[in-house]
Formats: C-alpha cells, structure tokens, sequence
C-alpha cells in the first residue's frame, strides 16, 4: 500500500504540479507517522484501580439534581443513590435496613425518633448532622416544586433535631408507609451546600455531595456515562471497589456484546428474553433472574361515567371474561416461561404481601360463554353476544406502544374470546396517545403495568382501586378501572394507618380478596428481571428475591461487590484496551488503507485533469 | 453591486423559508397526542396534581396562539427553551448532539462520495464489463440492505473479531493526551463509519454512473471523440466535469439531511447523537428539544441548498445567476 503511493508519487512530474504535489507527500507523511504512531502506542492504565463497569439499556441518566426528577427519571434516581443516602435502605429482600438512621423508635403513632450515625462525613469533608436531616425535609415540605421528591413528605407534618444526631419526625396521621415509601425515597442534602441554591429545580448540580458510598467525579452528558469514585470515608466502610462506572446503551444487543467481551462487567435492567440463552451458554457470565416488583395486568374500563363498552361496568361479565384469559399459557407465550402468572393484585415479587389464599380464575370457555348467557349476553346471528340493552360485546383491547411484545397477549386474548362470542381488536397504541385515552376513559381494555420504583411497600399497588382516584378528566386520580367501593375505600384507609405489620397484612390480604370477588383486573404476570455480571471478574452480589440493580437494592449491590482477586490484572488490560497492541495495528491497517485510497483517488483524479493546461 | 441585491433578496427567502417551516413543526407537534405530562401521568404514575403544577409551570396551560408568540420571541434571541425531561437548556444538548453527529457523519459523507464517484466513473467506463457489473450489483445490494442489520452484523464481527469497542464515543477512564484520546475516538468510529458509508456510498456510486452515461450519449462527446482527444482526456475534461451537476445536488440534500442524524446507526452504536436525541425527545413528548433540534435540521437543510444555489454557477457557467 504505502510503495504504490510511493510510486505514484515518483511518476508525478514534480516541475509542473507542485501544489497538489505538496499536498500528497504531505499526506503519505501523515499516513506514515500515525500508522507507526499507532503501532508503537499502546494505551494503557494504571494497573490498580479496580473498576466496576456497569452497563444500561434502561432510563438514562438524564440529571444529577434530584430535586428536578419527575416520576420518568428512574435511571437519575437509581445512580443518585450512589451519591446520596436517606434515613433508611431495603435489602435485597425488600426489609428496612438502617442507613443514616442507625436505630429509631416510636414515642406514640405519630412521633417517632431516629438515631443517626455519628461518624458520617459529607463528599466535601464536612460532617453530617441532624440539621442536614431537617432541612432537607423542610426544604421538601415547603417547596411544592420540588414536584416528586414532595409526594414523599405528604405525611410528614414537622421534623426537629433535638441533638446533632437525633431527629424527631411528627406525621399528619400513623403512616404505615413512613419507612419503605417514603424515607426510603429521600436523599439527604447537605445543608451547607444547598441553603446557597436559588432555584432547586433548574440547580445544575454539577457537582453532586453526598454522604453516599461513591463520589460523582464526571459524566458525559445525559445518556451517555457516569463516572464515579469511591467514598474513602464512608461511614459503613470504604466500598471494595475503587471505580464504578455506568455506560448507557440504546441497544440491547450491543450490551450483551460488551458484556461477552468484556467491557462491561454487570449489565441491566433487564435483558429481553431471546438474548437469554445467549448469555447462558457463556460460562464466565452469570445470569441473575429475579422478580420485579412490577406486574401487568388486563384492565376493564367500568368506569360509569366512562366511556368504554358499557358491558364491562357489569361484574358478571368481568368474571366470565376472566375465565377467558389464560395468564399461564401467555407468560410461555409472551415471556418464554420468564413471567410468573399473577393471581392477584399485589406483584409476586412483594412476597408475604401477596395473599397465597387467592386463585386465579381458571380458563374455562365454556364456563365463560356460560356465565355470559347468564349476564344476559346471548349469542347474535352474527355470532356477537348483544346484551338485553342492545349492547355488543365489541370493543378495543390495546397495548401501549413501549409495551409493544404485549401484543403477543392481546392477539391471544382476543383469539379466545372470539371463540365465545366477543369481539376485541387487539392493537399497539402510541403510549401518547394511550395516556391520553386513559385520562378520558375513552378506551375499552388494554394490558399495562403497575411497577413500583419507590420500593416494596405494597400501597401503590392497591391504591389505585380508592373511589377518589376514578374522577373524570382533567383531574383523574390513578385508577383505571373506576372501581367504586366505600367498603374498599375504608379498608385502604385503615392498612395506610396501621403500624403493626401483621395486622397490615390481613388488611391488604382482604383488600386483595375483594378486588379479585369483583374481577375489577385480570392480573397477567410479574416478568423476570435478568441481569447478568462478569462472575470471572466480580462476585458478591448479595442473594435475595429482587434484582441487584434496582431502585432500593442498588445500594447493597455496590456496597457488595468486590473483585474475584487473581483476575484483577487481565480485567484491567482487557477493559483499557478491549483487546491486545494487535488491534491497535488493526485499526491503523484500516485508516491507513482509507488514508491510501482517498491519496491515490486524489492523484489519479489531478492526473487526468492536469492536460487541459497544454490543449 | 447588483449581486448584492440578489444574494440579499435570497437570504430572505431563506428566512421567510425557515419561519415557515418552524411555524408548522410547532403545530404539528402539537396535534401529537398526549402532552409530556399526561404521558408521565399515565405511563409513570406522576400524580394528577404535580402533572397540572408541570403544565402551569412550563406555560402548556396557555393558549396555543399565546405559546406560539413565546417560542417565536424566544427562539429568535437564541432561547430555545429547556428540556421537559432533565431540565436542562436545549441548546447546550442540541450543540453537544450535533457535535457529535457530524463528527461522524462529515467523515461518512466524504469518505462515501469520493468513494462512490471513484467507482461509478469506473461502472460508467467499462459499462457491461464484469468490473461494471459486480460492482453495481454490490453497490446496490449495499444500498437496499437495512442499515439496523448491516450495523448488527458489523458490531458482531467487529467486537468479536476486531476487539473493537461495543459503544459510545470514548472509553470511559480512557487514556489521557490528545493522541490517545484520538485514536480512541477513531476506534470506536470504525464500526458506525463502516455502516453509514456502505449505505451512502450506494446512492453516489448510482447517480454518478447513470449521470456519466447520460453525458457519453451527448454530441459534444462524440465531437470530442472524433477530434481524437484521448480516452482519459474525455472521460475526465468533458465526462466528468459534466456529469459531476448532479452529484452536487445529491450531496448538498444528504449533507442536509444527515445532521438529523442517522437514527438507525446511532440506536445500534449508542452514539450520542442528533438522532438519538429525536428519537428520545420523541418518545417523552419533549416538545423544546424536538423544536431545538428540527430547527437545526432545517437550519442545516436550507443552508445546504443554499450553498448548492451559490455554487452552481461556479461549476456550471451556463446557469446565469442573474
């Protein structure tokens, strides 16, 4: 390659062009300093550092202030709790774990007292107090702007620091969620940063200070890395690792690759499940397959002052309908056997929460067609089912577009209640545009998703069934089921309120019952969460039910983790370069080849031009 | 000069172009259904309260005639607003996108048309020859193949093969100085450089041989012909410098084009990009990085025919600008 530009350049007649010429032997200069160049430099890094490369196909991280998150900055918050720490963590098993606050107790329903650590230090070398603790929370009480971080104070009437490491909390009423809801979800801010701040939300926040196990050092922007560095001081002792970086990726397929190859060494949120086997069959990946804390489920509109088939507002035909579906057989279809099929309202994943008395109705078409014929929905001559009001069972069953592998479902859904007698057309829906139906009740079914990212305690999950969230827009609540039931409403009320553990689950166990005698969802499934991490390289990551990276678990992944020793030093030479000095000369073959090509493409072009001069 | 005139009659056409066109992406993306916040109400369980306190707090409550004065006022003193999504100004992401975005495309586009005339010249000459027909044949196939799986089957080969990197821009806690950091760079641009341009070079490869072939048929070539000028002489003096219009055309509307980044290629190699910011702008409903960033596709668009415009006289004499 390099003599036949040589050649060229010796056949040129130097006398006549010397311009392009110049051009030329300056450019096969080049050509030859970077490829030499190239050859003999081989990028390296410090050997030491060990650092835990995490990969993401998930929400990104969109800003380091957490007082500008909305509810869709999943993936700020989760790398925020690297930084930040609240009162209290969850383990891996969903159970309150201490965190700042070390101990606490109840004085009576509504006042309770924490106990902070005493030796915590904030990233800047100042030491953390109850009065971070206090402002923090005034901070959030007082700023209604503070739009997600506030619906964590809803409960929380006043806060004091009677020592500078005692916190006194009063809540408005006994608040069952206190602990897994709400402090779990509130990052403690340095008072002597923030008080400078003028506007919270627009805050840059550039450079983060925190109490957490990692310090932010830099990030390239949102979606694309975050750097981070470990907290020498952290007060429950220096994580094992020394750097942990976050790299985001838009292709699934693209992770899975960097995880084969090495450079990344844990990947998440989740991986789709046809990449699974793939990564089995790697014997240094490890794959962890756990449940989230997340389910989906069918929904009927029987909302009254809704505007979805009106036969869905009777309970009758909501059970027949539900002896229609068949969760066990879609969670093979849809998800490959990585679902596990809901038989109530409360995600699988929650574990002691989920009533074990409760069961699914079985799919049984004859039944169904049975139980229509009952409800008065008998078979037309166009093999319709009409109801005595004239009303046909024909109506829309739909999935929202970022949900699109449901439709698998739906077209199976639709299938069975073909055969009695009902009429569903199944389609994907712009998410846009569904929200924007569901906020008007102008839909019939669909299949969505009840996820909780602020943790595992289990009142989302049934708050939405309350009567006050079924309202006509613009002001709905959540419920997108318009189930109206004063006795419910009572019993919501009361779980939200009691305190003792085991008297809140008999609660919830028989909210759960109620919902499922009155059909109001047909819960699908709760899908598995699979991740993977370099078992060759790191080990540690903590046992439990939920997934390692997770809002909640994340802290005790990182805090975890640790190098497997003796691959320490290929880690590093594998990930600085992903691969040997060889491919360092690959690439400089390849630019030199492109280099070459445009030279010769040059001359050969100036070449024929050039005579136009003597004609 | 009366040159002047016309050069300053046709800046206000560009204007007046590029008022219109904002005007109706405004519009149109506003007849998208579901604002940002009713989707973050649904999709994201943002309560009902917090979502009305977004919608005052970013004037989405406001009349659309009224918001529509706001973003014309803003948007000519440069104030593109901020993202709904991270709070941050749309113009700090569109500049960091569209850095990025050209970096590889203005390579891509290069390397593509030098390439694709350098083989079209040569399809044109020996045109029914097997030079000529395997290299049409590649050319197209090349062209019609799906940039997603072209970008897949290179990263496989690539990452596995190549130990190239799997994404981004840079490796993170990468090497420190300028040439190392440059080599990373030209490392991780390997992969998506060879996707786009074996996509481009295609349309360049096609329309420079059909535009020789036409040129070959004219009479001025069979004069030359006859006038005993040389194979090389006609192919370059009279073939190419004619044929080479139209490419110029096809070059100014992909370099337009293009800086809205290539979607497909960015997703694959999350390459942090102007696609990539579209498409995620798209998807939240971020209305003030979607406008940021149409306007400089169409701002790139129109300045790119524009440059044609002025251009074409200069290889073409016999256009009069006049």
């Amino acid at each position: 390659m390099i003599t036949s530009v040589l050649e060229e350049l010796a056949r040129l007649n130097l006398g006549e062009r010397i311009g392009m010429n110049k051009i030329i032997l300056i450019l096969a200069i080049l050509v030859l300093c970077v490829t030499s160049a190239m050859t003999q430099l081989s990028p390296t890094r410090a050997q030491t550092p060990v650092t835990f490369t995490i990969g993401w196909s998930g929400s990104t991280l969109d800003t380091l202030n957490p007082a500008a998150f909305t509810d869709a900055d999943g993936g700020s918050k989760l790398v925020s709790t690297l930084v930040y720490d609240s009162l209290v963590h969850v383990d891996m098993n969903g159970s309150v774990t201490p965190d700042l606050a070390t101990s606490w107790t109840y004085k009576n329903p509504t006042t309770i007292d924490f106990n902070l650590v005493h030796n915590a230090t904030w990233h800047d070398g100042q030491p953390f107090t109850a009065n971070d603790v206090v402002f923090t929370i005034n901070l959030l009480l007082t700023h209604k702007e503070i739009s997600y971080l506030h619906t964590f104070v809803t409960t929380i009437a006043s806060v004091q620091a009677p020592d500078n490491y005692t916190v006194e909390l009063q809540t408005s009423k006994p608040d069952a969620t206190l602990h897994d809801y709400r402090l779990v979800n509130i990052p403690i801010f340095p008072q002597h940063v923030w008080t400078t701040v003028g506007n919270y939300t627009s805050f840059a926040n550039d450079n983060p200070i925190g109490t957490g196990p990692f310090k932010f050092v830099k990030w390239g922007g949102p979606g694309t890395y975050a750097e981070y560095v470990a907290n020498d001081n952290y007060f429950y002792g220096r994580p094992h690792i020394d750097q942990l970086v976050f790299q985001y990726f838009t292709s699934a397929n693209a992770m899975a690759l960097a995880l084969e190859s090495g450079q990344i060494d844990y990947a998440g949120p989740t991986f789709p499940n046809a990449l699974v086997s793939t990564l089995t069959s790697q014997a240094d990946v490890q794959v962890i397959s756990r449940l989230g804390p997340e389910y989906y489920y069918f929904d009927f509109n029987g909302y009254a002052q809704g505007f979805g088939n009106p036969a869905l507002r009777n309970k009758a035909v909501r059970i027949a309908l539900s002896h229609a579906i068949d969760n066990q057989e879609l969670a093979q279809v849809v998800w490959g056997g990585f679902a596990v099929p809901q038989t109530t309202i409360i995600p699988v994943a929650l574990g002691s929460w989920v009533n074990p008395n409760i069961k699914q109705y079985d799919f049984n078409l004859t039944e169904a067609a049975a139980l229509l014929d009952a409800a008065g929905y008998k078979l037309g001559s166009d093999g319709v089912r009409v109801g005595p009001d004239g009303t046909r069972l024909v109506m829309k069953m739909e999935v929202p577009s970022n949900y699109a592998e449901e439709y698998r479902a739906v077209q199976e859904i639709s299938g069975w209640w073909k055969q009695i007698g009902v009429i569903a057309t199944a389609q994907i829906t712009d998410i846009g545009t569904l929200s924007q139906e569901s906020f008007n009740w102008k839909f019939d079914t669909y299949i969505w998703v009840w996820s909780s990212t602020s943790g595992t305690d289990p009142d989302l999950f049934v708050s939405v069934f309350q009567s006050n969230q079924a309202a006509p827009a613009p002001n709905p609540g959540f419920s997108d089921s318009g189930y109206q039931n004063p006795t419910y409403d009572q019993l919501y009320t009361q779980q939200l309120q009691e305190t003792d553990p085991a008297k809140r689950q008999a609660i919830i166990y028989q909210m759960q019952d109620i919902i499922h005698q009155d059909a109001v969802y047909y819960p699908v499934y709760d899908p598995y969460l699979v991740q993977a991490i370099r078992s060759d390289r790191f080990t540690g990551a903590p046992p439990g039910n939920l997934p390692p990276a997770f809002q909640g678990t994340f802290h005790s992944l990182v805090t975890s983790i640790r190098p497997i020793a003796t691959q320490t030093q290929t880690s590093q030479t594998t990930m600085s370069t992903t691969g040997t000095a060889m491919s360092t000369e690959t690439v400089a073959a390849i630019a030199a080849v492109v280099i070459a090509a445009l030279v010769v493409v040059g001359v050969v072009v100036t070449r024929r031009k050039s005579p136009k001069k003597g004609q | 000069m009366v040159n002047l005139a016309y050069f300053a009659k046709k800046i206000m056409g560009l204007v007046f172009t590029i008022f219109l066109v904002l005007s109706f992406n405004f519009y149109l993306f506003r007849i998208l259904p579901g604002n940002p916040f009713t989707l973050l109400f649904r999709g994201a369980g943002l309560s009902s309260q917090a979502m009305h306190d977004l919608n005052v707090q970013f004037g989405l409550d406001k009349p659309i005639w009224y918001q529509y004065v706001v973003y014309l006022r803003n948007t000519v003193v440069g104030n593109l607003g901020i993202s709904y999504q991270t709070r941050a100004p749309v113009s700090s992401l569109v500049a960091f996108a569209l850095v990025n975005t050209l970096i590889l495309l203005s390579v891509a586009s290069v390397i593509s048309f030098f390439v694709g005339i350098f083989i079209g010249i040569v399809a044109a000459w020996k045109r029914g020859s097997k030079v000529d027909v395997s290299a049409s044949a590649t050319m197209l196939v090349l062209y019609s193949m799906p940039t997603f799986w072209l970008g897949i089957i290179l990263l496989f080969a690539g990452v596995i093969y190549l130990h190239l990197p799997v994404s981004g821009m840079t490796t993170i806690l990468g090497q420190t100085g300028a040439l190392p950091q440059f080599i990373d760079l030209l490392r991780h641009m390997v992969l998506p450089l060879l996707t786009l341009v074996l996509g481009l070079t295609g349309q360049y490869v096609l329309v420079m041989k059909s535009a020789l072939l036409d040129v070959f048929t004219e009479d001025y070539m069979i004069t030359a012909r006859a006038k005993g000028i040389s194979n090389r002489k006609l192919l370059w003096d009279h073939g190419f410098r004619n044929a080479i219009l139209p490419m110029m055309t096809l070059v100014s509307l992909n370099l337009g084009i293009s800086i809205g980044g290539a979607i497909q290629t960015e997703t694959i190699f999350s390459w942090p990009g102007m696609g990539l910011l579209i498409y995620r702008s798209i998807l939240a409903r971020d209305y003030p990085v979607m406008q940021g960033a149409f306007l400089v596709v169409t701002i790139a668009v129109i300045l790119a025919n524009f440059v044609t415009d002025m251009l074409y006289p200069l290889l073409d004499p016999r256009v009069n600008s006049q």
